[in-house]
Formats: C-alpha cells, sequence, structure tokens
C-alpha cells in the first residue's frame, strides 16, 4: 500500500453565501496519477486553489505526507512540497531552458550568473527524466509539447512532490501527448503525486489510476478508472443518465442548394487544393490532427488569411474574400478557435460583444441606437439561452459555455449563410458541449450551411452530416455519417454505436496521416 | 433568511466600493476644491476671476486630452501633442501675416492632419509602434517649429482670430470655456454613441476578436491618430490666439498632463476603457491643484513635485485591487 501524499478532511469553502465546496474529502497516494473530474462549477478550480493556499478553507483540514498544513498560503503550499502547473504556460520565452528551471535560483560564480552550470545541471536533471530537451534552447523555440515537459521539469527540480496539472494536453498535438504521459508514467514510477484536470475523457482513462469526481461542491464518488467506464463517468458529472453527446436530438433536414463551394483552394503554406461543396442545412466536419490544415482552412473561408489560388462561391456565386468585412459580407461567420482572444473582448459587456460585427445596421447615420442593440442582444440572449447576470455584465464574468454562446450570437445577429466553427467547445465542460451541439443540429436545421472543426471526434459523429479527413493541408476522405455506422451493430445502443463510430473515424485519420506523408516524401 | 440579508448589503457594499475607485476622480476634484476652498479663500481661490483663470490655463489640455482619450482607448499612444500645438502655432502665425486669418486657420489645422496623417502611416503601415512613432514625431515638430520661426515669436495682429481662439471672452466668460464644453460634448457622443466610438472601444479591448468581427483595426488607429493630431493644432491655435503670438515653445511638456488628465479620469493606458467626461474632470483637476499650489505660494519645484505626489495618489486609488 502506498503512502497518502496529501489528504483533503471535510473542505468547505463559502463565498458569501454560496457554498462553493461542501464537505468534500479527497485523497491522493503517492506515485498515483489522479483524476478530478467535474462540469464548470462543480468546485474543482476551488478545491486546487485551497490546496494551493490561495484560498482559506472555511472548515476542513489538508494534511500533506502526514503533516497538517497550519498555514494556508501559497508559500506554505509549495514548501509542502505542491506544484500547480496552469494552463497558460508560465515559461519566459525570451530565456533559455536552462535560466527558465533555476529562474530565481541561479548558479552563481564569483557573484555573477553561471549559465553555464545551470545548462549542466539542467542537461543532468532531463536527462534523469528521459526528456529529450536541449536546455541551452531559447523557450520561445521549443514546441507546445516540450514547453509543458519544460515546465513540470521546473516543478520537480524545485522538489515539487505533488503535481497539479490542469487540463496539460489542451495545446497538445497527439505525438507530444503520447511524450507527456510517458514522462507523467515515469514520474508515478518515482512516487510523485499527480492531480490530473481534464475534459477529455479519453485522456482520463489512459493515464489516470483512480478519479474523483466533484458535483455542485460536493464529492460524488472515488473510483478505480477501471471501475468507471464513460458513460459511468458522465452520468457522475452531468448527474444524471446520459449518454453524453449521444443524447443531442438529430433533426432530420433536407438538403437545400449549395451555400458554400470551395474549387481547389490553396493558401500561402497550407491548406492545399481543397474542394468541397457544403449544402444549406448541412454540418460538415473536419477531422485531423494539429497542423493537418483545419484551421488555416476556416481562417481562408473567414478572409483572416488570403488565399492564393482557386475559387470561394457562396450561393453559386464566385466572391473575393480578402478581409474578414468581406467574408461577412458574403455571409460567412467563424467562431473561432481561440475564444479569449479571437472570439470576445473579455471586459467588455455582452451587448457590446453581442452587437460588434453588426454596428453599422444598428446605427443611424454613425449613431448607434441604444435600443436596436438592446432588443438584438436580448433576442440572442434568449434564443441561445446564454447565462447572464444582465446584458451589461462584462463577457469574462460568464462561463465558458455561455462566452461561447455570446460568441455564436454575435454572428447569429448577422445572419450568415455559412457558420464555421473552430473547435467550439474547447475548454468547456460537458453539459454545455452538449448543449453547443445541439445548437449547431439547430442551425443547420435552420438552413445554414456548417462546417465544423473539433479535434473532439464524438462531437465530430454527433454534430455533422459528413465528415472530412485532412493531413498535411490536404483532404483525403469525405465520409458520409451513414458510412460509420456499423450495420451489423444497429441494435445495440446509441453509445456503443458511437463508440465504433469514433474508432472507424480515428483508423481513417491515421490513414490520411500515413498517405499524407507518402505524398510529401514522394 | 438573515444570511440573504447580509449577502444583499454586502453585495451592495461591493457595488458602492467599485463605484468608489471607479468614480474617485470625481470625489477627489470635489476633495480637492473644497480643502483649497477652505483654506486659500483668503487669497481669492474662490474669485470667479480665478476660477475662470484656472479654465483658460485648462482648455489646451482638456482639449488635446478629449482627442488622447480616443487615442488611449484604441489601445495606442501619442507622445508628439505638445510639439504638435507649437508647430501649429507657429504655421498658423505664419500663414496669418501672408494669408489673413483664414488662411492662417487652414495653415493651422492642414499641420496637425499631415502630422496625423503621417503618424498614422507609420504606425499601421509600416508597423512602428505609436510610442516609437510618436516620440520621434515629437522632436521632428519641434524642429520644425523651430526651424520655420527662426527660434523667434511670431506676432499675430488679427484681433478676430485672436478673439475667436483664445482671447476673447463673452461679458466675463472667456470663449475657451466654449472650446473645452464643445470639444468634451462632442468627444462624449462619438466615443459613447457612434459606431466609430464603439470601433475604437473594441480595437482597444480586443484587437484580434474585433479584426475578426470585420473592423478595420488599422483604419481605426490611423484615424485616432489624425485626431489627435488635429486636436493638438486646435489646442496649438488656441494657445496662438491667447498669446497673440505663435512659437515653438508653447505646448512644451504638454502631453506628460494631456496623459495624466486622460489617465487620471478613468481611461486605461492599455486601451478597451475610456471616459471623455472623466479626462475633462482629469484637465480640471489638474489645473486646479497648478491653481492652488501657486496660490499656496509653493516655488516651482515645489510645485512640480506636489503635483506629481497627488497624481500618484489619484492614480493608486483608482486601481482594482484583488
Amino acid at each position: 500500500m502506498s503512502n497518502v501524499a496529501v489528504r483533503m478532511t471535510g473542505i468547505s469553502k463559502h463565498f458569501g453565501g454560496v457554498k462553493a465546496l461542501d464537505n468534500v474529502d479527497f485523497e491522493v497516494l503517492e506515485g498515483e496519477i489522479h483524476a478530478l473530474l467535474g462540469g464548470n462549477g462543480a468546485g474543482k478550480s476551488t478545491l486546487l486553489k485551497v490546496l494551493n493556499g490561495v484560498h482559506i478553507p472555511t472548515a476542513g483540514t489538508i494534511e500533506v505526507a502526514g503533516v497538517p498544513l497550519t498555514n494556508h498560503t501559497p508559500a506554505a503550499s509549495r514548501a509542502a512540497g505542491i506544484s500547480m502547473n496552469y494552463q497558460e504556460m508560465s515559461l519566459i520565452p525570451t530565456l533559455s531552458v536552462a535560466q527558465n528551471v533555476f529562474l530565481t535560483r541561479e548558479f552563481l560564480s564569483g557573484g555573477l550568473i553561471n549559465d553555464k552550470e545551470a545548462e549542466r545541471k539542467a542537461d543532468e536533471l532531463f536527462r534523469m527524466l528521459e526528456v529529450d530537451i536541449d536546455p541551452s534552447t531559447i523557450v520561445g523555440d521549443l514546441g507546445a509539447g516540450q514547453k509543458q515537459l519544460t515546465e513540470i521539469v521546473k516543478a520537480i527540480s524545485r522538489d515539487a512532490r505533488i503535481l497539479v496539472l490542469d487540463e496539460p494536453s489542451t495545446a497538445l498535438a497527439v505525438s507530444d501527448v503520447d511524450r507527456l504521459f510517458a514522462f507523467l508514467r515515469k514520474l508515478k514510477s518515482q512516487g510523485v503525486a499527480i492531480i490530473y484536470v481534464s475534459h477529455r475523457m479519453d485522456e482520463i482513462a489512459r493515464i489516470a489510476d483512480r478519479a474523483t469526481i466533484l458535483r455542485d461542491g460536493k464529492h460524488v464518488t472515488t473510483a478505480d478508472i477501471a471501475d468507471l467506464p464513460l458513460e459511468t463517468m458522465i452520468e457522475h458529472i452531468v448527474g444524471k443518465r446520459s449518454l453524453g453527446l449521444a443524447g443531442v436530438e438529430r433533426k432530420d433536414v433536407s438538403r437545400g442548394d449549395v451555400a458554400l463551394e470551395l474549387r481547389k483552394v490553396c493558401g500561402r503554406n497550407k491548406p492545399r487544393d481543397i474542394s468541397l461543396t457544403i449544402h444549406k442545412g448541412e454540418v460538415v466536419g473536419l477531422a485531423g490532427l494539429l497542423g493537418s490544415g483545419r484551421t488555416s482552412l476556416a481562417k481562408l473561408i473567414a478572409g483572416i488569411e488570403p488565399i492564393t489560388s482557386g475559387e470561394i462561391r457562396i450561393n453559386d456565386l464566385p466572391v473575393n474574400i480578402r478581409c474578414p468585412r468581406d467574408a461577412i459580407e458574403a455571409g460567412v461567420a467563424l467562431v473561432p478557435e481561440a475564444r479569449a482572444t479571437q472570439g470576445i473582448i473579455p471586459a467588455h459587456s455582452v451587448v457590446d460583444n453581442a452587437t460588434l460585427a453588426v454596428l453599422d445596421d444598428l446605427s443611424n447615420t454613425g449613431f448607434v441606437d441604444g435600443k436596436k442593440l438592446r432588443k438584438t442582444t436580448d433576442a440572442q440572449i434568449e434564443r441561445l439561452s446564454i447565462k447572464t447576470a444582465s446584458r451589461d455584465h462584462a463577457v469574462s464574468t460568464l462561463s465558458g459555455g455561455n462566452q461561447q454562446k455570446v460568441v455564436i450570437g454575435k454572428w447569429l445577429a448577422s445572419d450568415p449563410d455559412v457558420f464555421v466553427l473552430d473547435e467550439p467547445t474547447a475548454g468547456i465542460d460537458i453539459g454545455s458541449k452538449s448543449e453547443i451541439i445541439q445548437m449547431v443540429r439547430d442551425l443547420a436545421a435552420s438552413g445554414k450551411a456548417i462546417l465544423m472543426i473539433s479535434s473532439e471526434l464524438s462531437e465530430l459523429l454527433t454534430a455533422c452530416d459528413r465528415i472530412i479527413v485532412m493531413a498535411d493541408g490536404r483532404a483525403y476522405d469525405d465520409i458520409p455519417h451513414a458510412d460509420l455506422k456499423d450495420p451489423a451493430e444497429v441494435n445495440s445502443n446509441a453509445a456503443h454505436r458511437l463508440q465504433v463510430a469514433e474508432q472507424r473515424l480515428q483508423i481513417a485519420i491515421q490513414e490520411a496521416l500515413a498517405e499524407g506523408q507518402e505524398v510529401s516524401n514522394g | 433568511m438573515a444570511n440573504t440579508e447580509t449577502n444583499l448589503a454586502s453585495k451592495t457594499l461591493d457595488a458602492f466600493l467599485a463605484n468608489w475607485r471607479q468614480n474617485i476622480i470625481y470625489i477627489g476634484f470635489v476633495v480637492i476644491f473644497v480643502v483649497f476652498a477652505a483654506t486659500l479663500n483668503d487669497r481669492g481661490f474662490l474669485n470667479p476671476n480665478n476660477l475662470l483663470n484656472i479654465v483658460r490655463q485648462t482648455t489646451m489640455i482638456a482639449v488635446m486630452a478629449v482627442a488622447m482619450t480616443l487615442v488611449l482607448s484604441a489601445g495606442e499612444i501619442d507622445l508628439s501633442v505638445g510639439a504638435v500645438a507649437g508647430l501649429a502655432s507657429v504655421t498658423v502665425a505664419l500663414a496669418i501675416s501672408v494669408m489673413g486669418p483664414f488662411g492662417g486657420i487652414v495653415a493651422g489645422l492642414a499641420t496637425g492632419i499631415a502630422i496625423g496623417v503621417f503618424n498614422g502611416w507609420l504606425t499601421t503601415k509600416i508597423g512602428i509602434p505609436s510610442f516609437l512613432t510618436t516620440l520621434a514625431m515629437m522632436g521632428i515638430a519641434k524642429g520644425i517649429a523651430m526651424w520655420m520661426s527662426d527660434t523667434a515669436a511670431i506676432p499675430i495682429l488679427s484681433q478676430g482670430y485672436s478673439w475667436w481662439f483664445g482671447g476673447g471672452s463673452i461679458g466675463r466668460v472667456p470663449v475657451l470655456l466654449f472650446w473645452m464644453l464643445i470639444f468634451g460634448a462632442v468627444g462624449h457622443v462619438v466615443l459613447r454613441r457612434t459606431s466609430f466610438g464603439r470601433r475604437v472601444l473594441a480595437t482597444g479591448g480586443g484587437e484580434q476578436a474585433a479584426s475578426y468581427s470585420g473592423i478595420n483595426t488599422a483604419g481605426i488607429k490611423f484615424r485616432v491618430l489624425v485626431l489627435s493630431s488635429t486636436a493638438a493644432a486646435i489646442a496649438g491655435m488656441l494657445y496662438a490666439g491667447r498669446l497673440q503670438s505663435g512659437r515653438f515653445q508653447l505646448g512644451e511638456g504638454d502631453e506628460l498632463s494631456v496623459i495624466a488628465a486622460a489617465v487620471l479620469g478613468g481611461t486605461s493606458l492599455f486601451g478597451g476603457k475610456g471616459t471623455v467626461i472623466g479626462t475633462i474632470v482629469g484637465a480640471l483637476m489638474i489645473g486646479l491643484i497648478n491653481n492652488g499650489l501657486i496660490l499656496m505660494g509653493l516655488e516651482f519645484s515645489q510645485q512640480l513635485i506636489a503635483r506629481g505626489g497627488i497624481i500618484i495618489l489619484a492614480v493608486a486609488l483608482s486601481q482594482k485591487r484583488n
């Protein structure tokens, strides 16, 4: 039996009258990867902030390796060996890997910083942890995966025994995730306790030993991963019997005329020779790995990056899209990948954000019409059931799912014919995810043509009528939804059908990747 | 139930505290005014002539600060305003002596627009940050002004021009007060009620999101920089009218007061948040402080130190804490 690395007992945290945490027990063993799961607002981040010393618990105790933590400050938690890696990377991009690892603890010789020594020590450390990174590299030149590893190595070098990883794989390509997982297993074998927070259930199933699920600030269950199949996990997180995304209703939509057509479209670097058509009422998915050119294709259509050759046609007319304004006027709306910087202006109000794309329509001779602004915003808040204290609250006060709805609302106001959605559910909890996917289906039902990018295959399979597989900037497969279903499996349950379809799609992506490599090598 | 009540009470308190920080400029203005009224009354602080003098000394700063509010809201900065004001005072004085008052006004405005277009072009097309563009322009504008005037004051003999641009008054009310009110009103409406103002705030609040929403963010930046230089030229014309001469030193160092007025008023140096009314009050507050410190009989060196301290205090109080 391993020792307990951290034990939190009866933790409660109240903010005013709100109980963010209510008598939560949480225990992580040494040499264990423990997943912490729950929807947005379940209390995950509050619990971690209590552990981290940022919040002082209203009630309850924390023991680290059997020693009670009496001081609740970030410094005390760090001294106890707790290290938190945030979603946003905390490395300084202009310094080298070694300089970052030993920041504030630089080696000195004769009172001056000795970078050579730092590089030597860092190299030792990286070698010991079997991480293949040259410590003299400038951090800005590293890939996202290597940055992530560097950050963890930095924490370990400060004697961290309890590592908190919050969505560590979000920015990583699949191969980087594999490397990260290999590294985490290595740390685990050395007795480090790892708390792993993620919305991606497939990853949890691969890497975690046990999971604790929170809901509404309460502890729901702690169990071995083997005893927690996907359905059970989602059931505990959502709190009611649910097939997750399989619960999304797919209304039958009759395909209308062609709304968007691409003819041999190329971008500066990616994508290459993309031809596709999307009809009104149709949702077409773009599957592929990071760097396959999916986002670049979205940016071409939305006028953010220029097309170098080929033709874009909307409603059977060629359009010349050279800037976002052109795309908007042609009837294209992009829900971009990076919500916080590209989708919304966080400090501005819901009404200011929701009307940004249609200011001219809501203005008379240059003067904005406050009444129209409010009316348009209220209509979107109601139509998309956006949860906000008021339309005048800053968008940053909304949850991720509701922020995304504001972005979608912004575009609905401009009444586009073509919607391009780039990872519309990234960083959103599973409950809001199915709501967004349902919204995509409903948009299609109302006659919009939709191109949707997602790295979560179950999401694509739920939302899309066809899925195009991309690799290396090219489109390889165009698979109708029906072809991914197994005719022999019609009688099995929906979740199982989804699983089968997901495996097939996964294989298609891998095949496209292999084919793509042959093309670029040949 | 008691729980709900305390919750409500604490929320109201929170809202008040949030507003307290947001409205520090108005509170500070009143506090300083009351303190000066109480302590400096025997030295004539409340004398209408003294109060109107504060307006006379503040208007040029206020005119430039209104445009600066737009520039800062768009996430840019314009350090050349003081030097542009000096240059415009020289070009207007020279042009009046050759072409009369109307030619002078055209020349003054053209000076501002030309420099603004150049600033905007360098910033948006060449991609030099506006901080550097306008820092360099500060020197260039001053140099041109010295060269054109041969470092001498150029007299303005047109009485009409001087009356309209800063020298005149209606009864006891200086024409300058109307300039300040008009600039404040127009600036407020532009920022709050026009689609251009919304786009300015969106550009400064989140440039990428604004651009993805179809806003021509480079065009917005270009336009606020042109507006700023033009406002600076008008301020220079007001200096020239009030002093009946153009000289390169006019407006020297004003950029600091102008930026301080906007920031004191609640405009963010990082863009996306701005208020013209706050800026006007900020400018008046700086004028008030200058006036009070002079009446106190402080030496110029002591005035500088006291003024800097008060500005730091006001801005520190307005910062949000977590």
